[in-house]
């Protein structure tokens, strides 16, 4: 993917673009508001990551004034601000994703990668699937090798984000907005318990192991 | 509003009104002296042209040649005489009287008398002069009733005067008793909103006029101005520190996590960069409170407000923190209403903080085995979620201290936190206009924030 990174910080700026590239992805850093602005609407990117604070032009000014132009390449924020205001104002301005600084390089990639362009499965889909698991979304059902899995409201929505998300990394903090729907990181171990009682009862009784915790990052399903 | 009663001892103890009963007493008594002491001379001056007169008379009298014709003079004049105004007497040597009216007889001199009834002399006092003249003796007596009458007059002229004034004086005293007592009770409200902790409370200019107290006003709206531009840049620092303070830490968190990647690093160094790490991660929780804190404090807009169902919300945190109190050995206990029956007007996200923050030291506080009770009631149009737990509780003079920013009971300095986390919570619920409360559980402590409910 090609990503422009917005970033003032010269520390941050590279270790972000650093990590992206050895991903495999192409990187421009830029580290003006006004020059990024410019960057942006000549060359086509794939993704912006955007710092709010910045030299020249804040952060919420260029993707405003990029929305404006009717650029929709997807934007994720960084901040130091991490406030619930800050966190409104930034997406109302047209982000499409929020990440407070300090924030740990993996949560930064499977942020990246969930905004990707990627074909994602459609809302109209009624059984998704991986391997040999199966998940009837109309009747509730989830099967896996023709076995039935009984599962809770709770695990049954942790499973669905994983599978309609299937390849891609989902960070803890990822799962708390999706399935509970909390936005700040509470410091607990709600996301692991229920993702080893989903084990429990997905992959545990089977061979091959679908959940896979990707270490220092967050969990996926093998496509 | 205030009763009657409430209302007439303000105004009593009002200082316009009361100077105006003062200066009504001071007018009244200088009215008095000044009075009083004009009726004194002029009663006076009367008495010695009376006394001039009764002279000049008498001696009129004593030109008669013989006691006959002294006779004859005083019943002459007597018939002519009213004897209400003045009394001809003449008792001669053989007892035989002339004259309108009976003088009893006496030394000689002034003295004043009374006629007794019966011979057509009514009343009153009377100066008289007598005279030892042909054996017998002569007495003319003027009647004080015009000195009598004069002081009548004063009596009156002061009612008169005092009376209207009096009256005009209390009405006026009244009446700007009145409307200072609403200037007064301006600035007075002010500065209780102000000593409550509303630092945007003004007392504002009362219409056009510039005297003490519209400059009373001016200078306690400036101290709030100055007071509240300090308390606001106080709070602006604290953002901004912790704001500049999170780039650098970002770096540290950065070069920890470089230094981790880095292959073949000994067990001994993973686990310290682990640890500082999460060292990391703690101090930006605290900036992030901090920051936080000051963001709510400043005013955050409530347009955004949207109805929250506590109920679910808690139940939601009850079931995140439930994995971590298994772990530490506690149980909790949700008590909840049927969803979308408690439903508050607030911030989702923030309200999660509160319910996350009072769990959150819940677990942190009370030993292992100790059971936590998160509950949601409705009690009219009020909403109240309580947290309680069977812990050590805090203190009764400490619970005041909890909520204060950073602040930490001695015996809990060796547990984690911070020591903001139940000032955030005040801090929201303040925002979200509701009333937080720490109250003894008998054992533990019983956290509960009342909201209004949204009907």
């Amino acid at each position: 993917m090609k990503i422009l990174v917005i970033e003032d910080d010269k520390t941050t700026g590279s270790y972000v673009a650093d990590g992206l590239r050895e991903e495999g992805h192409t990187v421009d850093l830029m580290t003006d508001g006004k020059d990024a602005l410019l960057q942006a609407s000549t060359t086509d990117y794939d993704i912006l990551i955007v710092d709010r604070m910045l030299p020249g032009l804040d952060g919420v000014s260029v993707v405003k004034t990029m929305r404006g132009a009717k650029n929709q390449t997807p934007v994720l924020f960084l901040t130091s601000l991490g406030g619930v205001d800050d966190r409104i104002e930034g997406l109302n301005a047209g982000g499409d994703d929020y990440l407070v600084k300090p924030f740990a390089f993996g949560e930064l990639s499977a942020r990246v990668a969930a905004l990707a362009r990627r074909p994602r499965t459609t809302l109209e889909e009624v059984v998704l699937r991986a391997g040999d698991l199966e998940m009837d979304l109309v009747r509730r059902k989830v099967t896996r090798a023709d076995h039935v899995i009984d599962l809770l409201p709770r695990e049954f929505a942790l499973l669905e984000h994983l599978l309609r998300r299937k390849g891609r990394v989902q960070t803890r903090t990822m799962l708390l907005e999706a399935v509970w729907d909390i936005s700040f990181d509470p410091q607990t171990n709600v996301v692991e318990t229920h993702i080893s009682r989903l084990r429990a009862k997905v992959d545990k009784p089977f061979e091959t192991e679908l959940i896979k915790t990707v270490r220092g990052s967050g969990y996926r399903i093998e496509e | 509003m205030k009763t009657f009663k409430e209302r007439s001892k303000a105004l009593f103890r009002s200082t316009p009104l009361r100077l105006a009963v003062a200066l009504v007493l001071l007018f009244a008594i200088v009215s008095l002296l000044s009075l009083g002491a004009s009726y004194l001379v002029i009663r006076d001056s009367f008495n010695q042209t009376m006394e001039t007169d009764l002279r000049q008379e008498l001696a009129g009298f004593q030109s008669a040649p013989t006691a006959g014709a002294l006779a004859q003079l005083i019943t002459a004049e007597a018939a002519v005489t009213d004897p209400e105004r003045r009394i001809l007497s003449y008792l001669t040597a053989d007892g035989k009287h002339y004259g309108n009216g009976v003088i009893a007889r006496s030394q000689e001199g002034f003295r004043v008398l009374s006629f007794p009834d019966g011979e057509d002399i009514s009343e009153g006092p009377y100066l008289a002069l007598s005279a030892n003249l042909h054996g017998g003796q002569l007495t003319v007596a003027n009647s004080r009733s015009q000195i009598e009458d004069l002081g009548e007059l004063f009596l009156n002229i002061l009612l008169l005067s005092l009376l209207p004034t009096t009256a005009i004086a209390l009405a006026a005293g009244l009446v700007i008793a009145r409307r200072s007592g609403r200037r007064i009770e301006a600035v007075g409200g002010a500065l209780r909103k102000l000593t409550e902790g509303d630092l945007s409370a003004r007392v504002k200019k009362t219409a056009g006029r510039k005297d003490d107290l519209s400059s009373i006003a001016e200078q306690v709206d400036r101290m709030a101005a100055a007071q509240q531009s300090s308390v606001s840049a106080l709070r602006q620092v604290s953002a901004d520190i912790a704001h500049d303070l999170k780039t650098p830490i970002q770096r540290v968190a950065v070069l920890l996590n470089r230094a981790r990647e880095l292959p073949d690093l000994p067990d001994k160094l993973e686990s310290i960069l682990d640890d500082a790490g999460r060292e990391t991660t703690g101090i930006v929780a605290t900036f992030q409170s901090l920051l936080q804190i000051a963001q709510i404090e400043g005013g955050s807009p409530k347009s955004r407000f949207q109805p929250v169902d506590l109920a679910a919300l808690a139940a939601t945190f009850v079931e995140v923190y439930e994995p971590a109190a298994d772990d530490s050995g506690h149980q909790i206990a949700a008590d909840l209403p049927v969803k979308g029956t408690a439903l508050v007007s607030g911030e989702k996200g923030l309200l999660g903080q509160v319910l996350a923050n009072l769990i959150e030291n819940a677990l942190r506080h009370t030993p292992a085995g100790s059971k936590i009770t998160v509950s949601v009631k409705r009690k009219g149009n009020r909403i109240s979620l309580e947290v309680s737990d069977a812990g050590p509780g805090v203190p009764a003079d400490e619970r005041e201290n909890v909520l204060r920013r950073l602040y930490r009971i001695e015996k809990s300095r060796t547990t984690p936190g911070n020591g903001l986390g139940l000032s955030l919570v005040a801090a929201i619920v303040d925002m979200h206009g509701g009333k937080l409360a720490l109250t003894d559980n008998n054992p533990g402590l019983r956290v509960s924030v009342v909201f209004d409910g949204v009907r």
